[in-house]
């Protein structure tokens, strides 16, 4: 078939982009489809944990070793992605001085560097730390930028001839002769680029071999192909805190737990998390006690988590797998290694390999086992150079200028923008002028949003994963507009108004968790200012729909309004249509799926 | 809502000083009851500085001698190179025995592993909602000023503990604190601001740069005014002489346009010596008089309306060895500076509140800065005392007095009066803002209009500079149009700055409300 492609990848998560990478590197044809944004799924739904494996270095060496050799690639090829912070187990007088010796000797073992403090250096790196901390391991934790890592392995994958497409849901698995040949997708708007209102087409992609890289989500692929794939998906919950309480990552050295660790993540810190199994990945509960856990047992470390400012919580699931008959009820219990599944050997349907398990730290290299398993199945000889190559951005990191004079932007704002843009924050920022702040809280430039919307479309989401723009402490309440001007250039008004209304809605799903004290009155002033000066308090006038006056003249029925009530996000409506959700329906009945993109 | 000192129970959960200090690691931290003067001194760079030949500051109370650092037996002073600030009270660092420490008891405000505080956590009550900006006098003439919101929470927010580049436009903030007067939700902005330009000043400022020289000698206003004192007329002369001016303009950067104030040919302090102190004794009613530089060396009739006030009232009044406030010294970043004067201030404050005194300053950006400023920024033992204790002269006298009976008595000024009243932005924080006119509201021979809310633009150093002059004058503007068209020819303030920034723009005299409260109630 002239039209057929050597590889698609299926899931859009760090796998995924890792897997196309890959691929695209080692000179093969081939095509990633995600049904969302990038990192849709559960890598944008994870702490940022830069695993040095000491957190597995006594329970799962095989991971731990994996992690710290991964950490070390990871902070080589992608530098702009990876803040240094380094980390601490830190032993509170209750937790077991046994477990912190086995901890000690597990990292030794594992040639994870660590090292023993006493409780007073330890609060003199990190001054918040309950006083009453007795030591800390020091281990070579970091934080990465999960939405930033797979946007740079999907540019390098373009760069070397891959097509990537976003908002395209698998809808089937093709099948001939007993054999995977394909997927059938359907487009959100295009192909090509998200731009709201523009249809969307369904498309089949023919290919050599297909890779089930959809994690939590592998289950609902295998059975579109008519296999079992036994993913047990266990839900956790992460809370943000709007400053940074920790400039290091903050882990509880105890065997295992919720709420064990705090992760300094650009601007904030992540609070998390738990682990619980659940039935559905997308349709789980998300609970008022996972939040109040996070806050509560974390403040034993850092007790001024209590009284700090918490932005919104999300919850991620995990894609856990463990091999037919193991039968571990704990899904903690439950090992973090990745498997592959070859439905060829496994299901006697060639043409598939399921790949589950893992953690985004060793993405790379469970990328790098897959794409040698298609390579062999296709009979394609290439090497893999992904640990050694940079990723777009990382390349050349040290040239370290001052880009505030340069650029005419204000030092902290030229200092973080350099960060997130690494290598190409020459590229970004020259192009535009007058250049200024679009987001105040993260100190994005207008620059940095336009080269957002050149590869994003219309989709602020996706803008907003790239820039960081609208996660800081209003979250979006005083720059949706600002970014959504942004798209007017270039797109119609409806367009710009419903890509604006998806930001804002996303911003407020994961703000239902965290509308008490300061958020609380952000959210309020935020919706007030909205609702005054934008009408986007669902006035039917600025919707598509004509106005029925005669429903204000005869009042509302009070019962028809209150039915997704509460912000406890238990509702059991579909997610983006209830009232909690947002409030704002499309009269064009497009039912947008606000909550459901990366999350943080 | 006003930010008071000590009045956020939010922030600061102050509890005792045993705790706050406490330094077994490194050990440069300053120990409970024992203020080490000049611990951070660096070389003065322009003037010697002027720890000596202060013998007449000591005549007054008697309530304890400035330390001389050369004399400090602490060998740390020359080489210590530890940041000013210190996170006020209970710094969580501090505890050499952590174990017997509350772990509840947490200061927000903490510091960075160097010694500076982290004010991170300010940025947790903004809501961006952009009073602050809006109500910045600065930022309304100055397009290159992005405003206290930028300065402040977002500034802040964006830093990480191992950066140490602050945006240069800090220096631009005239530190009138408006902002915080503005912000709905207590924002520590002008703490955040403060401690902002003090690290760039630290950090990133050349430090042989002629407008580090500038702002030095500006800061340091004590200094000059202190060596010019000695020749008064001689001085007032020199530093409004042409050709100096122009050369001062040309080289420094101080505008030839304004002119220095007149220097006293007595100080407030030598008048007092020579009065022979406290004329009235009453162990009942002590009040320590701050009367701050300009009252010594400018304006001493302020001071002496002061002192026949409160004796009239039956006060005994004492004055203690005292040095600058540091309102200046905030203003441009001289952190240092302002902790050493710090230490002699609370030292001595804290001894004239142990013999049962309430501080009082009759200038508004003194009293301000002992009140707010020096507990946010400053770890030195008894400065919540000294904050808890402190009170501008009028607002002392309206909480326990009647004044409102005195005044009415006394049947008003023997020449009837017409006032252009302005209120300092400094009063405004502290609440006065409408203090002098609501007292001589009701008094016969009495007419006192108050000219606006407006930032009168000077804002202590801010107009002193050059390059400030215009966008200073600017601001004023209101001000000034406000006055022309009051009835008084005699404008009134609390605030010497103000007092100066109203006689350039209008030509007016400018007196003080204690000068007419004397006036009326005392003769």
């Amino acid at each position: 078939m002239d039209d057929q492609v050597d590889v698609v990848v299926v899931g859009g998560g760090s796998t995924g982009c890792g897997v196309i990478r890959d691929l695209a590197r080692r000179g093969l044809d081939a095509v990633l489809v995600e049904k969302g944004n990038l990192t849709h799924g559960t890598t944008g739904r994870m702490h940022g944990l830069l695993h040095s494996g000491g957190r597995y270095a006594v329970s799962d060496q095989k991971s731990a070793r994996e992690c710290i050799e991964e950490n070390r690639v990871l902070r080589d090829i992608a530098a702009h992605c990876v803040e240094e912070t380094g980390g601490m187990f830190v032993k509170r007088p209750e937790d077991s001085e046994e477990y912190f010796q086995e901890k000690l000797e597990g990292c030794r073992a594992c040639d994870i560097p660590a090292e023993v403090i006493d409780g007073e250096e330890a609060r003199r790196r990190e001054p918040y730390l309950a006083r009453d901390v007795e030591k800390a391991i020091v281990i070579p934790d970091g934080a990465v930028d999960p939405f930033r890592l797979c946007v740079a392995n999907a540019a390098d994958a373009r760069e070397h001839g891959a097509r990537v497409e976003t908002h395209a849901a698998v809808t089937d698995v093709l099948v001939e002769d007993d054999e995977v040949v394909g997927v059938e997708i359907e487009h959100d708007s295009g192909p090509g680029k998200r731009v709201h209102r523009q249809p969307g087409t369904t498309e089949e992609i023919h290919a050599r071999y297909v890779v089930n890289a959809t994690g939590a989500w592998a289950g609902q692929i295998g059975e579109m192909a008519g296999v079992d794939v036994e993913v047990r998906p266990s839900k956790g919950v992460m809370t943000v805190m709007n400053t940074r309480q920790v400039d290091t990552v903050i882990n509880r050295c105890r065997p295992k737990g919720d709420a064990d660790i705090v992760v300094p993540h650009e601007t904030a810190c992540i609070l998390g998390t738990t682990d619980e199994e659940v039935d559905d990945p997308e349709d789980y509960p998300e609970e008022e006690w996972e939040v109040d856990l996070m806050i509560e047992t974390l403040s034993e470390l850092v007790p001024a988590l209590k009284d700090a400012r918490t932005l919104r919580s999300f919850w991620g699931v995990r894609p856990l797998y463990e091999p037919p008959g193991t039968g571990t009820d704990d899904p903690t219990d439950i090992t973090r290694d990745y498997f592959l599944l070859d439905h060829g050997e496994r299901d006697e349907l060639p043409g598939m390999t399921s790949i589950v398990g893992g953690k985004l730290t060793t993405y790379r290299m469970m990328a790098e086992s897959i794409t040698d398993h298609v390579c062999e199945k296709l009979d394609h000889d290439a090497d893999c150079d992904t640990a050694d190559a940079p990723l777009p951005g990382s390349e050349d990191f040290s040239v370290l200028r001052d880009y505030m004079e340069e650029f005419g932007i204000r030092s902290p704002i030229g200092r973080r923008s350099a960060q997130r843009l690494g290598s190409r924050t020459d590229d970004v920022l020259s192009g535009t002028d007058p250049n200024p702040v679009v987001c105040e809280c993260e100190g994005v430039t207008r620059a940095e949003v336009r080269d957002a919307i050149d590869d994003a479309g219309s989709d602020l989401n996706a803008v907003r994963l790239r820039t960081r723009a609208s996660m800081g402490n209003c979250q979006g309440g005083f720059c949706t507009h600002r970014i959504a001007s942004e798209l007017a250039q270039e797109y119609p008004g409806r367009v710009v108004r419903d890509a604006e209304d998806e930001l804002y809605q996303e911003r407020w799903k994961g703000q239902r968790h965290a509308l008490w004290g300061r958020q609380l009155s952000q959210a309020m002033l935020n919706h007030l200012l909205h609702a005054t000066t934008m009408n986007r308090d669902g006035d039917p006038a600025t919707t598509d729909a004509d106005v029925d006056f005669g429903a204000f003249d005869a009042g509302v029925d009070p019962d028809a309004e209150g039915s997704g009530t509460g912000g406890s996000g238990s509702d059991d409506s579909p997610a983006g249509v209830t009232a909690t959700d947002g409030g704002l329906e499309t009269a064009d009945g497009d039912e947008r799926n606000g909550g459901q993109h990366g999350d943080r | 809502m006003t930010r008071h000192t000590g009045d956020d129970g939010d922030e600061a959960s102050g509890t005792g000083a045993s705790e706050r200090h406490g330094d077994a690691d490194d050990g440069t931290r300053s120990r409970p009851g024992v203020p080490e003067l000049g611990r951070d001194e660096q070389p003065a760079i322009f003037v010697p500085d002027d720890e000596e030949g202060e013998g007449d500051e000591a005549a007054g109370s008697g309530a304890g001698e400035a330390m001389d650092p050369r004399t400090s037996t602490d060998p740390r002073t020359a080489t210590d190179q530890r940041t000013a600030t210190d996170g006020g009270v209970e710094s969580a660092t501090g505890g050499s025995d952590s174990a017997e420490l509350d772990p509840d008891a947490y200061d927000p405000i903490d510091v960075f592993p160097e010694g500076d505080l982290d004010l991170r956590d300010g940025a947790d009550s903004c809501y961006k909602c952009t009073s602050c900006d809006t109500s910045c006098p600065v930022a309304e003439v100055d397009d290159e000023f992005p405003g206290p919101k930028f300065q402040g929470p977002e500034q802040w927010r964006l830093k990480r503990k191992d950066d140490h580049d602050i945006d240069e436009s800090i220096t631009s903030c005239s530190n009138c604190m408006r902002c915080d007067d503005a912000c709905p939700s207590s924002v520590p902005l002008s703490q955040m601001h403060n401690e902002a330009r003090g690290q760039f000043v630290e950090e990133q400022m050349e430090k042989l740069s002629l407008e580090y020289v500038r702002n030095r000698i500006l800061a340091n206003y004590r200094t000059s005014a202190r060596l010019a004192s000695v020749v008064p007329r001689l001085s007032t002369f020199a530093m409004n002489f042409g050709p100096a001016r122009w050369a001062m303009d040309k080289v420094l950067g101080i505008p030839k346009e304004r002119e220095f104030p007149e220097f006293a040919t007595r100080t407030f302090r030598e008048w007092w010596r020579d009065r022979g102190g406290a004329q009235v004794e009453n162990p009942d009613k002590r009040v320590a008089y701050f009367h701050g530089c300009y009252s010594n060396y400018n304006t001493p009739e302020v001071g002496k309306a002061m002192v026949r006030v409160y004796e009239h009232f039956g006060y005994e009044v004492m004055v203690p060895p005292q040095k600058c406030s540091g309102t200046p010294m905030f203003a441009n970043g001289m952190l240092k500076d302002a902790r050493r004067h710090a230490e002699t201030n609370v030292e001595n404050l804290v001894a004239a509140i142990g013999d049962g005194a309430d501080v009082i300053a009759s200038c508004t950006s003194c009293s301000m800065s002992l009140r707010q400023e020096y507990p946010e920024l400053f770890d030195i033992h008894g400065i919540e005392d000294v904050s808890d204790h402190t009170f501008e002269a009028l607002e002392y006298l309206r909480i326990h007095e009647d004044l409102d009976g005195a005044l009415a008595e006394s049947g008003g000024p023997e020449d009837d009066r017409e006032l252009a009243y302005h209120a300092p932005c400094h009063a405004r924080n502290q609440g006065l803002a409408r203090q002098a006119v609501e007292t001589f509201r009701d008094v016969d021979g009495v007419e006192m209009e108050d000219v606006g809310d407006s930032c009168s633009g000077i804002s202590g150093t801010y107009g002193w500079k050059s390059e400030k002059y215009e966008k200073s004058m600017q601001i004023g503007e209101e001000m000034f149009d406000h006055m022309e068209d009051a009835e008084g020819e005699v404008g009134m303030t609390e605030c010497p700055t103000c007092a100066m920034q109203m006689e350039h723009g209008t030509g007016y005299e400018i007196e003080h409300p204690l000068q007419l409260l004397e006036e009326t109630v005392v003769a």
